[in-house]
């Protein structure tokens, strides 16, 4: 394996390295497409000797006057592609929804053109080797490639199994040494013996990347992994390939929209639009130029926005930098002593009460920080205990009413082994008309579980759920359907009819309900989905066939809504519909609950935070309070947004939630924070306009 | 009537059940032994039975495989159905030819079909609840099954828990969103029948999906170097390397094998009713 120091981008003498004397390519000018700005971020090394050293210091990945048309389309999925990868580099290629990202990194390990065959034009050389040339069998050995449906990319029962698969075909005799290694590089060792379908997102990405590993490739094209993680593992998955990019040398390509990740890990960027890179440049210019970013779909993170806000000449990458830049551009009287430290200590103490003033409606809640009392009883809550028809008992007194409760529900499922692993442990519950709840807390904690108790799927083993004044033990789940809905983290298990008119229709229909086919007509309209209401929610895009989940749920008219995951796999886009949608839900659904990873959701949509661990509600929160204690986000792994981080560290209280928030604190020049602005009112507003993504699943 | 919570006979008690017979998480004498001589083994105690029409060598062969269906450990969900099976069998059969004019006599006749039934039905139980997919598969492949087969085999146990997962999930959502029958009907009719037809076409979303989703695995298994390893024997030889037969295997399979002649010996000597 190569052990190549990553290579550093000195941009400055780029023009004077292009004088290269590689064996295949004599001609590596590049003509940079559509833009000024250069293609290649590193220097040639001049005058490539046949030194080992030289050669490994020769360009991984050249690709050249590359054109690529799948068969059966009309028109160039790759453009006129000039690109040249260093080796060592850890590239972020980006652009938006079919700007041919994924097509370009499979022409790296062959699959285009030799499993995707169709009119290629151009080359590309993987390491010296002409793809056109070559095959999939032999450039995989030197490109491995992890894919955004990861779990679909193991096909053997066991760890140990699926990471030897590869060197296996393969025939290489230490595939036992290879497997080791590979398990050791991302320090998993201790899956091995697990089978597949126990392993977690996380795990699953981790045993898709060592199989991948285990061919001990030069490069790595990893696809998306936020799509399908949440951030907090996400994060996980980068610090190991920025271990294996640094310490084995090897190039590392991801797949990302997801800004965030990109400032803080890669080290250049490649701006995809319209099946050509715009440009491929080091981290720092990228982010500078976040304005292009953010026109081709990819919003700056955080940090690289409230920087530049405040006329910065580099944008920070991360929060630390950021802080640093904006804590001289706060306005007066935020700024507190030089300790940043001194609010996040203040609040995380047991016990403290909440600060007063936001705007949460939560009555009765438990800041304790540890086991929720067995005293949370509210006045109403015996009234609904007993009630056969509670929706209106509780109106006269202050408190709203009492939508669902759980009073000492224990519940715990039976393993493959034979014992029983207790998954809710005594938890005492309120969830009143007029609240957003967040349900957050690490995978295992028991939030899908308490859904599940919650729609009556199943009955608590010990203690009783009430919903909408109905003891679920003592009705169906079909039954409680009327009262609640659940909506499941993924859209195509949802997709039960042929075409999503009809899917919003089944429930509507099936239950006789007056005007049904009005009440259809409106979700429809609501959800954007007018136009391809008649095809196969499958066939949508990510972000539609989210829609037309929730469409699903509103066709319901619960009083109760529980949705798993709502924004998961999204682009920030499709994100930001989603999240504007569940926003005008509070007309149709008393109460919603959202069982989430992602914070920016929390932040942005949510009144109530129950933070889950181990079957107990650690805390049960504003949004606010939660963000200020980071040794309960710590805990439960969850990574609150850029923006709150910041202003944590700022010590500004009240916390800011979203960069909106912090920028008003700012001292911001005006030009930027206009432009800023009418960028982030672009993202957020166009749920009004009807301008939704209707062009499918993008990608191939 | 108040709904609670079943350990058994429910559809998370089922699904655990498949998982434990599949992966034979629960161990048994058969699971310590090397695949080629479990298939052997499974070869002799499948083929014995239908050498013989007497009761009694069946009588014994049909003990050989309750010893062995104890020995390697059957759950309770593959027992289950089989006794049902056999049971049923029985049964029926007996009541058709009571209907047109049998007698005990019948019976006696129809237990040599089921006691040749009931012992080659054991010995599969036995050898398959022993084998998990990976030596299953290698075991194929040593036998020179085709490449895709042994794949295939392995590769349909992984797929079995996340498919039983997906499909238990979308006839939950079935039973959510479709309106419950008004009225039960006659003995429930009315409701079995609803059951019916949603378990039924809960298979649609899923096999859509199940299409989509293997788009990216047969993609993968070329990046892999599958169909490389498939036309060189390299990858082959390394894959069952590891195989050994060992004193235990041979002991087994020697036992079982005398125990084997034993009944043809011994068997037509058992008297036997009628």
């Amino acid at each position: 394996m190569p052990t190549v120091p990553p290579t550093t981008h000195p941009t400055a003498q780029q023009k004077a390295a292009r004088q290269q004397a590689a064996p295949q390519d004599s001609a590596p000018e590049h003509a940079a497409s559509q833009d000024s700005a250069p293609l290649d971020p590193a220097p040639q090394e001049a005058a490539v000797q046949d030194t080992p050293a030289a050669q490994a210091a020769a360009p991984v990945i050249r690709v050249k006057d590359l054109s690529f048309r799948y068969p059966g389309t009309d028109r160039d999925t790759l453009r006129n592609v000039d690109l040249t990868i260093e080796r060592g580099d850890f590239v972020a290629v980006v652009g938006g929804n079919g700007s041919a990202k994924t097509t370009l990194c499979k022409t790296f390990n062959g699959l285009v053109p030799h499993y995707w065959s169709g009119d290629f034009a151009g080359s590309v050389h993987v390491g010296g080797i002409d793809t056109w040339e070559s095959s999939v069998a032999e450039l995989s050995a030197r490109v491995g490639y992890v894919y955004q449906d990861f779990q679909n990319q193991l096909v053997r029962p066991t760890v140990r199994d699926e990471v030897a698969f590869g060197p296996l075909n393969f025939g290489h005799a230490d595939y036992r040494e290879r497997t080791d290694e590979a398990l050791a590089q991302l320090g998993i060792e201790h899956l091995r013996d697990q089978f597949v379908w126990q392993l977690s997102g996380g795990q699953a990405h981790l045993v898709a990347l060592a199989a991948v590993l285990a061919l001990r490739p030069e490069v790595i094209v990893v696809d998306e992994p936020v799509a399908e993680l949440d951030p907090a593992r996400a994060g996980e998955i980068y610090r190991r390939l920025r271990d294996l990019n640094e310490r084995e040398g090897l190039t590392v390509i991801t797949i990302e929209h997801h800004a965030d990740f990109i400032a803080q890990f890669a080290k250049s960027v490649v701006l995809m639009a319209d099946g050509a890179p715009v440009w491929h440049l080091p981290i720092q210019e990228a982010m500078d130029r976040h304005a292009d970013l953010s026109s081709h779909g990819v919003p700056a993170p955080d940090a690289v926005a409230l920087t530049a806000a405040v006329g910065a000449p580099h944008v920070a990458l991360d929060v630390d930098s950021a802080v640093r830049i904006l804590r001289p551009a706060l306005r007066e009287q935020q700024v507190p002593g030089p300790d940043p430290a001194t609010p996040a200590s203040g609040a995380g103490d047991d016990g403290q009460v909440p600060r007063a003033g936001s705007v949460t409606t939560v009555v009765g809640t438990d800041l304790d920080g540890q086991v929720p009392g067995p005293d949370l009883a509210t006045p109403a809550s015996g009234a609904v205990d007993t009630g056969p028809e509670a929706g209106e008992t509780a109106a006269d007194t202050a408190p709203p009413a009492v939508v669902a409760s759980l009073r000492g529900v224990h519940h715990g499922y039976r393993t493959v082994a034979g014992g029983l692993s207790t998954v809710l442990d005594g938890l005492d519950l309120d969830l009143r008309a007029g609240e957003k709840v967040a349900l957050v807390g690490t995978n295992g904690a028991g939030k899908t579980t308490l859904m599940k108790l919650l729609t009556g799927l199943i009955v608590p083993r010990a203690g009783t759920v009430t919903v909408d004044g109905i003891d679920t033990r003592s009705r169906s789940a079909a039954r409680l359907a009327d009262h609640v809905s659940y909506i499941y983290q993924h859209p195509q298990q949802m997709f039960l009819k042929d075409s999503v008119r009809e899917d919003i229709a089944l429930f509507p229909r099936g239950r006789r309900v007056e005007d049904a086919e009005a009440i259809v007509d409106r979700v429809v309209a609501e959800a954007g989905l007018s136009a391809p209401a008649e095809r196969d929610g499958r066939s949508l895009s990510g972000g539609q066939q989210r829609r037309a989940t929730l469409g699903i749920g509103l066709a319901m008219r619960p009083r109760l809504l529980l949705l798993d995951e709502p924004t998961s796999s999204l682009d920030i886009r499709s994100r930001d519909d989603v999240t504007a949608m569940l926003e005008s839900l509070s007309g149709t659904v008393q109460c919603a609950v959202v069982a989430t990873h992602d914070m920016e959701l929390v932040a942005t949509w949510a009144t109530r935070v129950l933070v889950l661990d181990r079957g107990r509600v650690l805390a049960d929160v504003t949004p606010q309070e939660l963000f200020s204690r980071p040794e309960l986000t710590t805990q439960t792994r969850l990574v609150p947004p850029q923006a709150a981080r910041i202003g944590l560290e700022l010590g500004l209280d009240p916390l800011p939630l979203t960069a909106e928030d912090l920028r008003a604190r700012l001292r911001t020049i005006d030009g930027t924070v206009e432009s800023a602005r009418a960028d982030h009112l672009s993202r957020t507003d166009r749920l009004g306009a009807t301008g939704f993504d209707t062009t499918g699943t993008g990608e191939r | 009537m108040a709904r609670k919570t079943h350990d058994v006979l429910s559809v998370d008690w089922v699904r655990l059940e498949l998982l434990r017979t599949a992966y034979s998480t629960r161990g048994g004498l058969f699971s310590r032994m090397d695949p080629r001589m479990v298939l052997a083994w499974y070869l002799v105690m499948a083929i014995a039975p239908w050498f013989t029409h007497s009761t009694g060598v069946l009588l014994v062969l049909f003990v050989l495989g309750v010893a062995s269906v104890v020995l390697a450990r059957v759950g309770p969900l593959v027992l289950g159905l089989f006794l049902i099976g056999l049971l049923g069998n029985v049964v029926g059969l007996f009541a058709a030819s009571f209907l047109f004019g049998g007698d005990l006599g019948t019976l006696v006749a129809l237990g040599e079909l089921n006691l040749k039934l009931g012992a080659v039905s054991m010995a599969s139980m036995a050898a398959f609840v022993s084998l998990d997919p990976e030596k299953l598969s290698d075991a194929l492949l040593w036998f020179r099954a085709p490449e895709l087969l042994a794949f295939g085999v392995s590769y349909g146990y992984r797929m079995l828990p996340i498919l039983v997962d997906e499909y238990v999930t979308v006839f939950e959502g079935q039973r959510l969103r479709h309106a419950p029958v008004e009225k039960p009907g006659f003995l429930g009719l009315r409701v079995v029948w609803q059951w019916c037809v949603l378990a039924v076409t809960a298979f649609y979303p899923i096999m859509l999906n199940t299409a989509k989703n293997v788009r990216t695995t047969v993609e993968a298994l070329e990046t892999r170097g599958f169909t490389y390893g498939a036309k060189n024997e390299a990858g082959r030889t390394l894959r069952l390397a590891y195989l050994r037969v060992t004193p235990l295997d041979v002991t087994v399979v020697a036992v079982t094998g005398l125990l084997v002649v034993a009944a043809f010996v011994v068997g037509p000597g058992i008297p036997i009713i009628g």
